[in-house]
């Protein structure tokens, strides 16, 4: 087991931006309009920039080697070979992401936060996770599930024991979602402004809450703004997702629905 | 260098500890092993391929309570956590520290200082085994099963009976 390196900052000329798709073998519509916009992508000449929860679950690069997680790191192979870049962030349902998906795919990983420039506007990137500071049962366990020795724990184990583990938690996860106020989801809009301040910058990409929109706010007497990427879900009804693309200096979200 | 030597059910394994890499941390180990609190513990987490942890259960598994307070972490020193060395357990909270260690029985290269940050402090290393690597190559084998609360807890206990300081 060893780690992947993850990118501090990155360099972007025109990038499309996804996150929350939570692919998964039983949805296979969502599957279908990720691959294709892989192909669309694999002419372009523009970046690939995936901000977590590409997939569903992912409980170690065994995944990688056969369904679901064969077919994306497949495709995703496909549009680096062709020379157009991917990049990954961990989100926190696929976290476990390593260097055996990075090489299969040929995605490069990102570091959460990630510095880069849109237009000429410093922006950071982000799952989004970690702003959702009000949910403190949930900060608790995302501070223990990227603590490396806790992947060890966890990665040690033989892999029908970590996808019983994933498939309890995730039950967990689900019970506890529906009891809890909708704000607590939610980022707190304190410790995105303090992200941003910290790293001066007046712009953030973001995804994980599942509330596309642009938001204008004000920090230090100056404009900013947030992007939220929207989640991914062709087998309901309305389908949703899309992308966000940056051309030349502007920002523009894309609705793939 | 200091040198420790735990005596466990399974064997003897001699550790070297590293004063001079990480001085705090070696202290606080041999500070627990002075007043006997290695004594009669168990290797309660064994995972093959990983590391086995020691140091905060005792037979029946029952925690022992530690006596010093939580340590500085000194992962920055450049010891790396390779096969058989000794490097202190901790909870998510890079300067929680206390009595429990573990043996690395694998390059665990992902255990290392990278950054001064909470997910990348890493976990410090201060010795290693410099005999009774057969004995440790042994527990890693052990057949575990689950218990209460806790994965990986061997099947039959590995105990460290007692643990002494051979040279200061």
């Amino acid at each position: 087991m060893s780690e992947a390196v993850a990118l501090a900052s990155v360099r972007l000329r025109d990038p499309v931006f996804i996150s929350d798709l939570h692919l998964r073998q039983d949805r296979p519509r969502t599957v279908q309009r990720f691959l294709r916009l892989t192909e669309r992508l694999a002419s372009g000449g523009r970046e690939l920039v995936i901000l977590g929860d590409l997939f569903e679950a992912w409980v170690g690069d065994e995944d990688a080697e056969d369904g679901i997680g064969a077919t994306v790191s497949g495709a995703l192979r496909s549009l680096t070979a062709g020379g157009t870049p991917v990049y990954v962030m961990h989100g926190n349902r696929d976290v476990l992401l390593g260097e055996g998906f990075a090489r299969a795919s040929g995605a490069a990983f990102l570091a959460d936060p990630c510095h880069t420039v849109l237009g000429d506007v410093p922006t950071l990137l982000s799952h989004g996770d970690a702003y959702c500071t009000l949910d403190r049962a949930y900060q608790a366990f995302r501070r223990r599930a990227r603590d490396p020795f806790w992947r060890g724990l966890f990665l040690g184990r033989s892999l029908a024991v970590r996808r019983a583990i994933v498939r309890q938690v995730r039950r967990l996860s689900e019970a506890g979602k529906q009891s809890m106020a909708a704000q607590i989801m939610d980022v707190t809009p304190a410790a995105i402004e303090q992200a941003l301040r910290s790293a001066g910058v007046a712009r953030m990409v973001h995804g994980h809450t599942h509330r596309p929109a642009r938001h204008e706010l004000e920090l230090d007497g100056r404009r900013a703004e947030r992007w939220v990427l929207p989640d991914w879900d062709f087998e309901t009804d309305p389908p949703r997702g899309g992308y966000l693309q940056v051309v030349g200096s502007e920002v523009e979200m894309v609705d793939l629905a | 260098m200091s040198t420790v030597c735990l005596n466990t059910s399974m064997g003897s394994i001699t550790l070297e500890l590293d004063r001079q890499r990480a001085p705090r941390t070696v202290e606080n180990f041999l500070g627990y092993v002075r007043s006997g609190h290695y004594d009669n513990t168990l290797f309660h987490r064994v995972i093959n391929g990983f590391m086995i942890q020691g140091g905060g259960f005792e037979p029946g598994m029952r925690q022992k309570p530690t006596t010093s307070r939580p340590i500085q972490n000194e992962a920055d020193n450049g010891l790396k956590n390779d096969r058989y060395t000794v490097a202190m357990a901790r909870t998510s909270d890079p300067h929680s520290a206390t009595a429990q260690f573990f043996i690395n029985v694998a390059d665990n290269e992902f255990l290392n200082f990278t950054a001064p940050t909470t997910e990348n402090w890493g976990y410090c290393v201060f010795g290693r085994v410099t005999q009774g690597t057969d004995v440790v190559d042994k527990i890693k084998t052990v057949a575990t099963m689950r218990l209460g609360a806790h994965q990986d807890v061997p099947d039959q206990e590995v105990v460290v009976e007692s643990a002494e300081v051979v040279s200061e």
